[in-house]
């Protein structure tokens, strides 16, 4: 977390210019799309709405997205400085994980504060006591994500250079997630489908449940699709990872 | 000239050589792209269920600026996304010095020496599916694609002339990654139609920071009837911003101390 800090400016951009641009983009493309509308509401919700839900999702899509980490776990493989912490009491994925949430829990004060703030002045719909319970989902979920970047980095074991995988899973998550458009305004049963899986509550499932799009039973379904989210990526980086360390020859830094 | 056409034949061998060295990183950035122009088509799709117009454009309409946008943008990528992204490590890796005691202009090397050989898919991707919206549009005159021949490339060069000097700062700052970052996220607004932004936005969308000219003005040449005012900015400004990116190079390195031992 220190260390993080030491980085104020990178920090500062990762945390608050980069999502605040993002928002910014969103946010006009809503206001286009409502400016030429046929009707005051779409998919059942009126402007406001669609204006707290880009507002959020930029915010909350910038906390729940793992790159920094992910690159630096392939390249602890790539250039042999692994070696250094498999000699370590800690195993590498819990090493990389505290890092994570260390950096996550300081992002995310810093990053919700710019929409808490907006909200209020834009008078935008936001329900201020459903948002513990959607930072408890997040949270869930960041150790989803590092679950699934414990996966891609134990394919750096056989694999050089593998940095466009986590691009790609990166870009899927960004699709899936909800956070280019909302996910019930995909047509059924696609719908469905995103809402089954686990990476809606990257973004969608809590986003949806703080601007009041949807329940409590959307987070519950959220809840539960991470905890079979986690145990087959758990499983799955579990036997990768014991396979990837039988080939690792440990030649490097 | 004849040398710089040379050396870029050059520059594309070795790049390929080394991207097929990598097969596992040069399939999956395919697939990365192919995520990307997922997002981007799944999103227009899905809200013009909801609407008939964003902006001034329907769907067909936004269909080819889609295809306008893939298509430059997998120019930008193959020529100098990778070259331009690399700068501030360059910098402070101290490979600058090598490349600034070559016989030839340093920008040129520095923005030309790796070719993103593994793009060249996502162009065919980009021009298939602009080819499938131009299908779609009832009242499209062929004789319109003629204005991409000019518009295309000064788009392109407006754009790396920006980002070469956003990358430049780099041998200021050494550590200039957040301008990098800002960049990036400029760099996301011309992914969207220009009518879709308040005036003061589109006006500093299509001067300071020309991301407008990527997509937007492109697919206005073939999509509406032609602005030749527009399209003169367009090409006398890419040509000032070129010239000025080369001042800002010269004026940069003036800053320049090497950091290898």
């Amino acid at each position: 977390m220190i260390s993080n800090l030491e980085y104020r400016l990178n920090f500062f951009t990762d945390a608050v210019i980069q999502p605040f641009l993002t928002a910014l983009i969103e946010l006009t493309l809503w206001i286009a799309i409502f400016a030429t509308a046929s009707s005051d509401t779409i998919g059942g919700f009126t402007k406001d709405f669609y204006l707290a839900y880009a507002l959020w999702t930029a915010f909350v899509g910038r906390i729940t997205a793992s790159w920094m980490y992910e690159f630096r776990m392939l390249e602890e493989i790539d250039s042999g400085s692994i070696n250094g912490l498999l000699v370590r009491p800690m195993s590498f994925f819990e090493y990389y994980l505290s890092q994570l949430m260390g950096y996550k829990a300081i992002t995310s004060i810093l990053s919700l504060l710019v929409p808490l703030l907006l909200i209020q002045v834009f008078k935008l719909p936001t329900e201020l006591s459903r948002i513990p319970m959607a930072l408890l989902l997040i949270t869930y979920y960041l150790v989803l994500v590092h679950s699934m970047s414990f996966v891609i980095t134990s394919l750096g074991f056989h694999f050089n250079r593998i940095y466009s995988i986590t691009t790609a899973k990166n870009l899927g998550l960004w699709l899936l997630s909800g956070e280019l458009i909302p996910l019930d305004l995909l047509p059924s049963p696609y719908r469905e489908w995103l809402l089954m899986l686990p990476f809606s509550s990257a973004v969608y499932v809590p986003v949806a449940y703080i601007t009041g799009r949807a329940g409590s039973e959307l987070l519950v379904q959220g809840f539960v699709s991470i905890t079979w989210g986690l145990a087959f990526f758990g499983v799955l980086g579990f036997f990768m990872w014991r396979w990837g360390l039988r080939k690792y020859v440990g030649t490097g830094a | 000239m004849m040398k710089y056409l040379r050396l870029y034949k050059a520059f594309f061998k070795a790049s390929l050589v080394a991207d097929m060295e990598y097969r596992a990183n040069f399939l999956t950035r395919i697939v990365t792209d192919i995520f990307w122009y997922l997002a981007q088509i799944i999103t227009f799709e899905a809200l013009f269920t909801h609407t008939e117009l964003i902006g001034t454009w329907n769907v067909l309409q936004m269909r080819v600026f889609l295809g306008v946008l893939f298509v430059v943008d997998a120019f930008y990528m193959i020529m100098f996304s990778e070259n331009l992204d690399k700068f501030s490590d360059k910098v402070r890796k101290g490979e600058m010095d090598l490349l600034l005691a070559k016989p030839v202009d340093s920008q040129f090397i520095l923005s030309c020496q790796r070719v993103n050989t593994a793009i060249f898919g996502n162009l065919l991707m980009g021009v298939g599916w602009l080819i499938f919206a131009l299908r779609g549009l009832p009242d499209f005159d062929a004789l319109r694609l003629l204005w991409l021949l000019i518009l295309i490339p000064a788009g392109l060069t407006a754009l790396y002339s920006v980002r070469f000097m956003f990358g430049a700062t780099a041998v200021i700052f050494t550590k200039s990654e957040n301008l990098q970052y800002i960049w990036y996220q400029v760099y996301k607004l011309g992914m969207r139609p220009d009518h879709i932004y308040f005036p003061w936005l589109k006006y500093v969308l299509l001067t300071l920071f020309p991301v407008a000219l990527v997509a937007s003005v492109p697919s206005r040449a073939i999509l509406e009837s032609p602005n030749y005012g527009m399209f003169l900015w367009v090409v006398i400004w890419s040509a000032v911003l070129l010239w000025l990116s080369h001042k800002f190079w010269h004026f940069c390195l003036k800053f320049y101390s090497s950091a290898s031992s």
